[in-house]
């Protein structure tokens, strides 16, 4: 990609003293019909009856707290995520219309310049039902006007 | 929760090399991705923006990876019912742009039987112009098939 030649990915590639690893507070999320319902129709799945989609957890990724986590680790503005990877694994079946309680951490490598999310998923009660992975490659934008 | 399952595996239980009816995805119009943006929150300029899809060295806007993720279970529950998938990986590989489509397809990579029937499946998802967008893979538990499935 061209933007693999901007001179601001030098910036990303910093000591390797600058790797992070930020692990966030407990956050409750809600499996809500509607939003499974939209989520299936937008990922062309015709199913229906209160099954919840294995990537519809992908969701919770843009969650405030997430979205700002990102945010700030990737590097602000100039830089944009673009996903390399992503895993899911399940213990359980998501059940609809149910209350789950979300671990993440984030480790942020300078070298190679990634954000790797991980993000478990429990019930109220502590049982694990799944697991996620999220690796993201992180890419500076070339804002310079066209000529 | 998991269905109470079966120990042995079903009569036409699948076999390593066993083939998924590639099926076709798609085209995914801008429209489309703003719609996935809105139920998926991921509002990635890089999907929705030109402008910003070209800053960081795409010709337009990329179909999300995740979208296109998200089309192996659909691929998977309609070739058998009868599956619980326990685990869904893939690496993004090429950009699809905005306004293609992708054909995903699979096979069967591995059987076991024991301590529960289980497959891996190696996945696929190709853009138009065939390059390979997604290498995916899953490991799929037999359950058996509720009213809602």
């Amino acid at each position: 990609m061209k933007a693999a030649h901007d001179p601001r990915a030098a910036a990303l590639a910093p000591k390797a003293s600058a790797d992070k690893l930020i692990r966030l507070p407990p956050i409750r999320v809600r499996t809500g019909a509607s939003e499974v319902a939209g989520f299936l129709r937008e990922t062309g799945d015709a199913r229906t009856g209160g099954v919840v989609p294995v990537t519809f957890p992908a969701r919770w990724l843009a969650l405030p707290a997430l979205r700002g986590l990102i945010l700030q680790l990737i590097g602000g503005d100039g830089f944009l995520p673009v996903q390399e990877g992503q895993t899911f694994a399940y213990e359980h079946e998501l059940r609809i219309e149910t209350d789950y309680v979300l671990a993440v951490e984030a480790r942020r490598t300078a070298k190679p310049p990634r954000l790797t999310l991980k993000m478990a998923v429990s019930t109220g009660q502590g049982e694990n039902c799944a697991h996620l992975e999220t690796v993201l490659r992180i890419v500076p934008l070339n804002l310079e006007p066209a000529s | 929760m998991i269905e109470a399952g079966l120990e042995r595996a079903p009569p036409d239980w699948p076999k390593a090399g066993d083939e998924i009816r590639a099926q076709n995805f798609g085209p995914f119009a801008r429209e489309a991705l703003a719609r996935y943006a809105a139920v998926s929150g991921d509002d990635n300029p890089l999907h929705l923006d030109p402008e910003a899809a070209r800053a960081a060295g795409l010709a337009g806007p990329a179909v999300h990876g995740m979208l296109m993720l998200s089309c192996f279970e659909p691929l998977i529950m309609r070739w058998r019912r009868d599956l619980f998938i326990a685990r869904l990986s893939g690496k993004f590989l090429r950009p699809v742009l905005a306004g293609e489509g992708i054909r995903v397809s699979g096979r069967v990579m591995r059987r076991r039987d024991v301590p529960r029937p289980e497959l891996t499946l190696r996945l696929i998802a190709r853009a138009q112009n065939n390059d390979l967008a997604i290498l995916g893979e899953a490991t799929v538990w037999y359950k058996i098939p509720g009213p809602l499935s």
